[in-house]
């Protein structure tokens, strides 16, 4: 199975205590070491300001996890948990691996491209954009 | 606003001669150029009159009778080799919607299509994490910062 990268973001309400907020991140954790998956990233953006008022909160804090799995279920998981924890008023999971995909094929492209032709990228477009697909089918 | 639409109408692969580099705000902006527009078709003597015409872009051969200066645009993320437009970057994002939070159309700030097209994707992601207004004032959108982090 192929591995997938995720943004998981969730906003815990103002005034949660801290020990509740720890309980919320263990269970994510511990779902994530159940299914197979491995937490790359964890942030606290501590407490921002909401755009638009979410569960009658004008302000929330951030938390930020960036989650590697090949369980799409783990996803649906945690989603589930967040769902029934009081606390978390809003989360969000982005699926990112396509993204940083396009985006490493790109710079590639970019880097090639410089390299090659300095003055004049747009005489040779065509083999600048062939060259880095079989690449990116590849991986 | 309405001089606006008719000039996106009439040459719509330019860049428009809204305002200059200042995104964030719209609607308005245009109102200098959006004036010489009007004037500038009754004015002439002789010389092709038709303004929707193919050859009138910025590059025709009716340069020097310009009263404006008409900046070219060019594509923010492009000039800073972005290859991913981070949708948890919300002062970057903030700069592309107006301030009742709606996205900034491509003719006004001179982003290209591509561009556009992730940009508008990340807004929308923002908006879901309440990073970014669905409607309203867009006020204090600052990039998240990371007050704890652990790596594992």
């Amino acid at each position: 199975m192929e591995e997938r990268l995720y943004d998981l973001i969730f906003i815990a309400r103002p005034a949660t205590p801290e020990d509740e907020i720890k309980k919320v991140i263990h269970s994510i954790e511990h779902a994530c070491t159940e299914k197979g998956g491995k937490i790359e990233k964890s942030e606290h953006w501590g407490t921002r300001k909401l755009a638009y008022r979410v569960a009658k909160h004008r302000e929330g804090m951030y938390y930020y996890h960036q989650i590697r799995t090949t369980h799409g279920e783990l996803i649906a998981e945690l989603e589930r948990r967040l769902h029934v924890q009081d606390s978390v008023i809003k989360y969000l999971t982005i699926r990112l691996d396509e993204d940083l995909k396009r985006q490493k094929k790109l710079s590639e492209k970019r880097e090639k491209r410089a390299a090659r032709r300095p003055r004049r990228p747009a005489a040779t477009p065509a083999p600048a954009a062939a060259v880095p697909e079989p690449q990116a089918a590849a991986s | 606003m309405a001089e606006e639409q008719k000039q996106g109408q009439a040459a719509p692969a330019e860049a428009p001669r809204a305002e200059g580099g200042a995104p964030s705000h719209g609607g308005h902006g245009g109102g200098q150029g959006g004036h010489g527009g009007p004037r500038r078709e009754g004015g002439r003597e002789g010389g092709p009159r038709r303004e929707g015409g193919p050859g009138g872009g910025p590059g025709g051969p009716r340069r020097g009778k310009r009263q404006y200066f008409r900046k070219k645009k060019v594509c923010k993320f492009c000039v800073e080799k972005m290859d991913l437009i981070d949708y948890k970057r919300a002062d970057i994002l903030s700069q592309f919607v107006q301030e009742r939070g709606k996205i900034l159309p491509r003719r006004m700030t001179g982003v290209c299509a591509r561009h556009q097209r992730w940009l508008g994707v990340a807004i929308k992601r923002a908006r879901n994490i309440a990073l970014l207004p669905f409607a309203g004032s867009a006020a204090g959108s600052t990039a998240p910062k990371v007050v704890e982090a652990h790596k594992s």
